[in-house]
């Protein structure tokens, strides 16, 4: 939907509520961004670039109320744009399980060639991803995993516990000639599992460094409000840390805030995901923000690449395999000052 | 000889302060139509929930076919074959014929799933004992006129195994064909030994259908089983209204001003359905009563008058200035006060002090840019409350703890603050005792001796003779006659409410 | 309670001077009140043994007052609001339309004035809508308001797109850091006292508070006598909606953005502050001490528990817990 649409839309809502302030809200209503991002990330080709058989790939995805899903959203929607024999059939995004499963439902009766699903909630979608697979519609999972390997052609998605790893090692390589170090975790929204995966991930990395204790863990919810809130009082109850791996980048602006308003800087910070925001503060490299481990959303191109392949019958380059495999884990890069150039186009607002 | 269906001896109960019943004998024999009279407050409703099952009695004795009973629930008086038709019908609206028919003893299958098609089939059956075969099972409720709700209601009352039905002015929402047919009823079920206690104001129904008559008033049985056609109307009317309270009320003034100029105008005023065009005057310092039945349009005039409701055609003018109909707000600036008839529901914030009651209709003279002036709101409180002794005199006791007396006499502080000049009072002495309405009453001659003009509506027509000046007598929604209260008295008042359609 | 100690002095004396009762200030110190006090000493206590260090400083006293300010301003408007009879589910979908409204890159040209005036406009927009619905339309407050939720909720992830809108207007910023606090009080904390004290004027000491709770203890004998209501209704939800405005703008200034996500489950954290504070949800009766008491003890509970670093789903079942045991205390006291 174009901009001009949108801002039409949004006036005639609220176009009685706004009375006399009308002119200036609907003015300030439009959120033209200066500059591009989020989007198409060019990352290394795939097999073959040149137009091939038609595919129609079918994609379903949650509703994209956080950053980081909507870049999800917006990678394979300029992946799909990239190749003249691809349509894409993407569904409005829902957090609906039982309206996910219509979405997928739907684009089986439209006999799609190949589906890519990012469930709202991977148990609740196997069934009707299995009737997919059933229908001899490939599947590809993105991210959460559907409950049965039959349910689905190849999975791709991140990799929590290793995002936590990586961010221990970091942490724990910086601060492995301190003597007591302590260090503090600010988690994401407590009753998800790849919460308590990243959080496992973390532990067993610092593990490996007798001289650095986890002093503290409170969660948060994804959100920047909530990032404040929460990290304010970590930093209430530790006076003196030296390090913080904050899992996630979003809530990690309500985070950056509160130490700001704390007026701490006596700790380096990594943060998780690999939002611009993050990317920004690292180049500046200002605060207390050093690095950031990634959590990809490009994961989405990927996953069109991986439809297209599947769909034209044809493997991935640069593997010897002739099939492509049945699950992809993307590696949780550290983005730190050195290479934090590289990344900069793939970071999500 | 059989001993009698039902004998009831002595039977008393009591309410926080309050004497419902206070000895009452009612004896109905099988197939009888049983008519029980009464003014209303003398304690019909009590009894009829007594023989519900609704209320215990503190004493008294049942006998029910010669044993004798008690009736611990309304489980158990159905159990014996007791059924009740209250007046405000009990029906569901939203649940269709059959449902409310069978309601609590739904046939079933395996104990919970409804056997619809069986309920209907019974609904069916007993509709058309009825001799009402074209009321629809499946139709809701809430669909049918007033007088076929009535047949589902007793169809319902018919779906137990009955041996007594209660019907509490089943003829009220009626109109004289389907009165006719109603009584076709009673009469097959009498045919079947089913008793039935029939609870009417119309004197010419209880000549038509009933054996016998059981006059109630105060809470006692004052005859027992008199023959209902052979007994004078003047000897039922006199047992229903003999009383000694009329020295409670205060005197009248002297040469109370009728030739002044009305303060209060109504012209031609009416609503559909519930009164026909209505005029009068009133004059400033009068007091006008309204004397008339339950359903006779009174508080339904009062109610237009203020603006509650919207009027269908006619007007209200105030010192001669038309109001804006329907608008309580323009009735109340032009000075106009109401104390209704539900004091609880309909005027008193219950959680909050006098103060703020009293206070409430007045704030805006208090404050200042919406800035309240509470010494000044106090004051003034108190000073009205005082002026009609409040009891406790205590500007912050919760409304909710005082009596009923004091609660009214809170309502009516709240206009004497504002100042009104016309006080509509709705059934001022409901659930205030016998001491403290002689109270009231003095208040509120005081406040009309003072100017103040007062319409009254009250359903205890010796009430309305003793307080007002002037009565107009209403009955179904026509005012049928007016006349200073000296000039009548009250058995003409009840023959002319009470008085049939057709012999008006 | 505070009756029976008055009535039987106003049966002995005469009935010429019964003294009326009035105290200094005219604030009374009721059960209530009281008990809610007693609940916050208690967590103070447990907050000061369990963790002496970070409990018991100034800047841990300034953060809880800080994390209660947002919330509290809510729960001043909802107070009203169910003093009325009413409910208002979508403070937390206004506090969200809101804050992004008013941080978009097109609002933030306008500066400091342009996001302040678009959060009050939008609260005061949406507080219209929703009293418009309820007082003119008929509608019943829980789905008016549940419909407001869902549409702001909406309107607000359309604006965003789902990302976070990051502040870069330097004095909004500046608010929420440590250099303006004035004599070490932080400006969100003032804003937050100043509505506090303005709620409870305008409760205890205008018409418009008698009014409101006319209309939330007998809605008909309020018509009758004569109120407004449903102009008193209009007025009550533009009051939570104006509320929700100032919340949302304190909010941008303490996160330094605006995101859909903002304000999530505040009507649910509203409306148990002010049932905890002694509101009564079928309306009539409530206090604005009451409600910002309940704030500061949910806020003090989180903060001891964040302190002690318990886990979240600790921390959720304690809360409901409490909350429980608060409404039964209450039970308690107003039969007494």
């Amino acid at each position: 939907m174009s901009q001009n649409v949108n801002t039409t839309r949004r006036r005639m809502l609220f176009g009685t509520a706004a009375l006399s302030a009308g002119a200036l809200l609907t003015a300030c209503v439009s959120n033209q961004p200066k500059d591009g991002g989020g989007g198409d990330a060019q990352q290394a080709a795939v097999a073959d670039d040149k137009p091939g058989k038609k595919v129609t790939i079918g994609f379903a995805g949650p509703q994209a109320d956080h950053g980081w899903l909507k870049a999800i959203n917006d990678n394979a929607k300029n992946r799909a744009k990239k190749y003249k024999d691809v349509t894409l059939e993407a569904t409005e995004g829902s957090n609906d399980t039982a309206a996910q499963i219509g979405q997928v439902e739907t684009l089986i009766n439209k006999k799609v060639d190949v589906l890519v699903i990012l469930p709202a909630d991977g148990k609740a979608l196997t069934q009707v991803a299995l009737k997919a697979m059933r229908a001899g519609i490939p599947v590809i999972n993105l991210d959460r995993a559907f409950a049965s390997a039959q349910a689905y052609r190849c999975w791709i998605g991140g990799d929590n516990y290793g995002m936590g790893l990586n961010a221990g090692h970091y942490i724990g390589e910086k601060l492995k000639d301190k003597k007591n170090a302590r260090v503090v975790e600010l988690a994401g929204l407590d009753n998800l599992e790849l919460t308590k995966q990243r959080t496992k991930g973390f532990d067993d990395a610092l593990k490996n460094y007798p001289n650095i204790e986890k002093v503290a863990r409170q969660a948060a919810e994804f959100t920047v409000e909530s990032g404040q809130a929460k990290m304010s009082q970590l930093l209430q109850a530790q006076k003196n840390f030296d390090a913080l791996w904050n899992h996630d980048d979003d809530q990690g602006v309500g985070a950056l805030r509160a130490i700001k308003q704390a007026g701490r800087d006596d700790f380096l910070m990594v943060g998780g995901a690999g939002a611009l925001s993050a990317f920004q503060e690292i180049k500046q490299d200002r605060g207390v923000l050093k690095a950031t481990v990634l959590y990809p959303p490009t994961m989405a191109a990927s996953a069109i690449d991986l439809a297209r392949a599947l769909g034209q019958g044809k493997g991935i380059g640069g593997m010897a395999e002739f099939e492509i495999p049945s699950s992809v884990t993307l590696y949780s890069a550290v983005v730190d000052k050195g290479n934090v150039d590289q990344y900069m186009s793939t970071g999500f607002r | 000889m059989p001993p009698p269906l039902l004998k009831m001896t002595g039977i008393t109960k009591h309410f926080p302060g309050v004497r419902a019943l206070d000895g009452v004998d009612l004896t109905v024999a099988e197939g009888e139509v049983h008519c029980l009279l009464g003014q209303n407050g003398a304690g019909k409703s009590t009894l009829i929930k007594v023989l519900a099952g609704v209320h215990q009695p503190d004493g008294g004795e049942i006998l029910w076919q010669g044993t004798s009973t008690r009736l611990k629930s309304p489980t158990a008086a159905m159990r014996l074959g007791i059924a009740t038709m209250y007046q405000e019908l009990d029906l569901v609206e939203h649940l269709s014929v059959a449902e409310n028919i069978s309601l609590g003893h739904e046939p079933t299958r395996a104990g919970f799933v409804v056997r619809t098609r069986s309920a209907r089939r019974t609904a069916a059956e007993l509709l058309r004992r009825l001799g009402h075969p074209e009321v629809d099972p499946a139709t809701l409720v809430g669909e049918l006129s007033a007088a076929q709700q009535q047949i589902v209601s007793m169809a319902r009352a018919l779906s137990h195994e009955v041996r007594l039905i209660v019907m509490d002015e089943p003829s009220a929402a009626l109109d004289p064909d389907e009165v006719r047919n109603l009584f076709r009823i009673i009469e097959r079920l009498t045919a079947d030994g089913v008793a039935v206690i029939y609870i009417s104001h119309r004197l010419e129904e209880i000549r038509r259908i009933g054996k016998r008559v059981t006059v109630l008033k105060d809470g006692r049985s004052v005859a027992d089983g008199l023959p209902a056609v052979s007994t004078p109307a003047r000897d039922i009317v006199a047992l229903m209204t003999g009383r000694d309270v009329e020295h409670v009320f205060p005197d009248r003034s002297p040469g109370s001003p009728t030739t002044a100029t009305p303060v209060l105008q109504v012209e031609g005023l009416s609503r559909e359905g519930e009164f026909e065009p209505v005029t009068f005057g009133l004059h400033p310092g009068e007091i006008v009563g309204l004397a008339g039945l339950v359903g006779s349009g009174r508080s339904e005039i009062l109610e237009t008058i203020y603006g509650a409701r919207r009027p269908a055609t006619g007007r209200v003018f105030v010192n001669g200035e038309p109001l804006r109909p329907g608008d309580v707000r323009a009735a109340v600036r032009a000075g106009i006060g109401l104390a209704p008839e539900e004091r609880k529901a309909q005027a008193l914030l219950m959680l909050e002090s006098v103060t703020r009651n009293v206070s409430v209709s007045t704030l805006s003279r208090f404050s200042r840019a919406g800035w309240l002036d509470r010494t000044a709101e106090r004051t003034a409180a108190q000073q009205a409350t005082r002026e009609l002794v409040l009891r406790p005199d205590n500007p912050d006791a919760q409304v909710k703890n005082l009596s009923g007396g004091n609660q009214q006499k809170a309502v009516l502080a709240r206009w004497l603050l504002r100042g009104c000049k016309v006080l509509l009072l709705d059934e001022p002495t409901r659930g205030v005792d016998i001491g403290a309405r002689a109270e009231l009453y003095a208040v509120v001659r005081g406040l009309a001796d003072e100017g103040l003009a007062v319409l009254l509506v009250s359903s205890e027509v010796p009430e309305v003779l003793g307080l007002a000046d002037r009565v107009l007598v209403l009955r179904e929604g026509r005012i049928v006659h007016t006349a200073p209260a000296g000039e009548l008295d009250e058995h003409r008042v009840l023959d002319l409410v009470m008085e049939g359609d057709h012999s008006s | 309670m505070t009756q029976s100690a008055t009535a039987p002095a106003a049966e002995k004396s005469a009935p010429d001077v019964p003294p009326p009762r009035r105290p200094a200030l005219g604030f009374r110190l009721d059960m209530r009140t009281l008990s809610l006090l007693g609940v916050l000493a208690v967590l103070v206590v447990v907050g000061g043994v369990t963790q002496p260090d970070s409990f018991l400083d100034t800047s841990n006293v300034q953060l809880i007052l800080t994390q209660a300010s947002v919330i509290g301003v809510v729960t001043v408007g909802m107070t009203f609001v169910i003093i009325s009879g009413g409910i208002d589910l979508s403070v937390g979908a206004i506090v969200a339309l809101a804050s992004v409204w008013a941080t978009t890159v097109a609002t933030q040209e306008y500066g400091f004035a342009g996001i302040l005036f678009t959060a009050v406009v939008v609260g005061l927009g949406c507080g219209l809508v929703n009293g418009l619905l309820i007082a003119y339309g008929g509608l019943v407050p829980f789905i008016a308001t549940l419909a407001m939720l869902a549409a702001g909720r909406g309107l607000a992830l359309q604006i965003t797109d789902g990302k976070t809108q990051v502040v870069t207007v330097d004095g909004v910023l500046k608010l929420g850091e440590r250099d303006s606090y004035i004599l070490g009080v932080p400006p969100l904390v003032m804003v937050f006292a100043a509505v506090t004290v303005v709620g409870w004027l305008l409760l205890n000491r205008t018409t418009f508070g008698r009014r409101s709770v006319a209309v939330g203890s007998n809605a008909e004998a309020a018509r009758l006598a004569g109120i407004d209501v449903r102009r008193q209704r209009l007025y009550l939800y533009l009051l939570s909606g104006l509320c929700c405005g100032i919340a949302a703008f304190l909010l941008i200034v303490l996160s330094g953005s605006g995101q859909n996500t903002n304000g999530n489950l505040y009507e649910l954290d509203a409306i148990a502050a002010a049932i905890i504070g002694g509101t009564l949800l079928s309306g009539g009766r409530g206090t604005i001490t009451g409600s910002v008491l309940g704030v500061l003890i949910f806020i003090t509970i989180t903060n001891i528990f964040a302190l002690n670093n318990l886990e979240t789903a600790v921390q959720q079942i304690a809360k409901g817990a409490i909350i429980v045991a608060a409404v039964l205390v209450q039970h308690r006291t107003a039969r007494e």
